[in-house]
């Protein structure tokens, strides 16, 4: 065999054992990733299940009669008509140790990520503690100014449960302009959540109530605070004056003072309680009706980042309100 | 006009009237600019509001529901802007020396402060 021939053989063996070695690797790793993927899928679901609040959602949810609000009705107005509004922007949230507890004693896991608990495996750690949620989120300190922000919001708190039907009633209407002049606007609710999926919604409204945080009703990326009004329903998103996205999960609230120094949000013991803000929120998610959980689906905001990727999220603080409530007749 | 010396911003005159003017600026980072002031007694502060925000120039313990947001010396009165819109100003003449702590009653939360420290006038 002349030496050309057995370097072509040689080569052809190499090539040969090269793509064999490959198609191995293939015919292993797609297994591999697509059990990876299904247990994935298993612990999320997992996950989801054991939302602290699956129980009392579930003796609930089919109420077709819930009791009212112990002493009637509370009717709530809130507006902004000047001023600007602080736009969250996507950051790692830091972990509360108040919420989350430690790597050796983790508290709120559960549900779906995000929209409720943090599972472990999101967790950053350092020196025996939790430190930030890797993947990035609406609940940070990364924060831009936008100007006009306008807000009309008339509601009625009447449900005092989670049930399958409601008296609750909100009319929201939320708008502010980019440094381009465009108008985002924000109005709820076509429809009120009458019960939770994955934490209570009370009917849709409730006010006098601590949310958020170690509560596990919302996200525990936000800190324990208390909400004197706070709504879930579901809304539109407009950009000067079309409509981007709907139907989608709004959020609203009026609470204590969640920022700090410099804007960052405040863990637990860092609330003042003195001082109110209205948060709007168009989450990143979309219930699974049938399935009570939520599954991941970016809104159309029509805001670019400076990256060019658009904001996937309305995460909205008004903080120069009129408010007023009163018991209704 | 203001001059900055080590964050501390130094009064000097405004040309173009005959009472001392200081200038700080109030932003959408949550800061009075600067943050601290140092000017003789007898001259005026001048806030302008060069953020998209509202905010207030507050220095009355009434309004404040934190302590440390407000300090007086004695004998000085309070004082409130009310709401700010954007491009809105704001001016206080300081008579009495000493050193004021005011707020801002919106971003009380977020620590929004400032200091004027009145030194008297030297004879």
């Amino acid at each position: 065999m002349k030496s050309s021939n057995i370097n072509r053989v040689a080569r052809r063996s190499y090539s040969a054992g090269y793509l064999l070695a490959f198609l191995l690797l293939l015919l292993t790793a797609v297994p591999h990733v697509h059990a990876k993927q299904m247990d994935q899928e298993q612990t999320m679901a997992k996950l989801q299940k054991m939302t602290p609040a699956r129980g009392y959602i579930d003796a609930h949810k089919n109420l077709e009669k819930p009791l009212g609000l112990l002493g009637g009705p509370v009717e709530v107005t809130i507006t902004q008509t000047s001023g600007g509004v602080f736009v969250s922007l996507p950051d790692q949230r830091r972990l509360d140790p108040n919420v989350f507890g430690t790597p050796e004693m983790p508290r709120a896991f559960s549900g779906t990520p995000g929209v409720n608990g943090v599972p472990l495996m999101a967790r950053g750690v350092e020196h025996s503690a939790y430190t930030v949620m890797k993947p990035l989120s609406p609940f940070g300190d990364k924060y831009t100014v936008m100007a006009e922000g306008k807000l009309s919001l008339k509601a009625v708190d009447a449900t005092a449960t989670d049930a399958a039907k409601t008296e609750d009633a909100v009319n929201m209407m939320a708008s502010w302009k980019d440094q381009d002049g465009n108008t985002y606007e924000v109005r709820c609710c076509q429809m009120l959540a009458a019960h939770g999926m994955e934490f209570p919604t009370f009917g849709g409204v409730v006010t006098n109530h601590i949310l958020h945080g170690f509560t596990r009703i919302g996200t525990a990326l936000m800190p324990s605070e208390y909400a004197y009004f706070a709504f879930w329903g579901m809304g539109e998103v407009k950009k000067n004056g079309v409509v981007l996205d709907k139907p989608r999960l709004v959020h609203g609230m009026l609470t204590e003072y969640v920022r700090k120094e410099g804007y960052k949000l405040a863990f637990d013991d860092e609330v003042t309680p003195t001082r109110q803000h209205f948060h709007l929120m168009v989450a990143p998610f979309m219930p699974v009706m049938e399935e009570g959980r939520f599954t991941k689906k970016p809104v159309k905001t029509g805001f670019n980042l400076p990256n060019g990727m658009e904001l996937p999220f309305w995460h909205v603080m008004f903080e120069n309100l009129e408010i007023d409530s009163k018991r209704s007749e | 006009m203001v001059a900055l010396v080590g964050g501390i911003g130094l009064q000097t005159p405004h040309p173009k009237t005959e009472e001392p003017v200081t200038v700080v600026e109030l932003t959408n980072m949550l800061m009075f600019m600067p943050e601290t002031v140092r000017i003789r007694a007898g001259t005026t502060v001048e806030w302008r509001n060069t953020s998209l925000l509202v905010h207030t120039i507050t220095a009355d313990p009434d309004l404040a529901t934190l302590a440390e947001s407000v300090q007086l010396p004695e004998g000085a009165k309070s004082f409130n802007s009310g709401n700010l819109d954007a491009k809105a100003t704001f001016r206080h003449t300081f008579d009495v020396p000493g050193t004021y702590v005011y707020f801002c009653i919106p971003h009380e939360g977020a620590m929004m402060r400032g200091t004027v420290i009145v030194e008297p006038i030297v004879q």
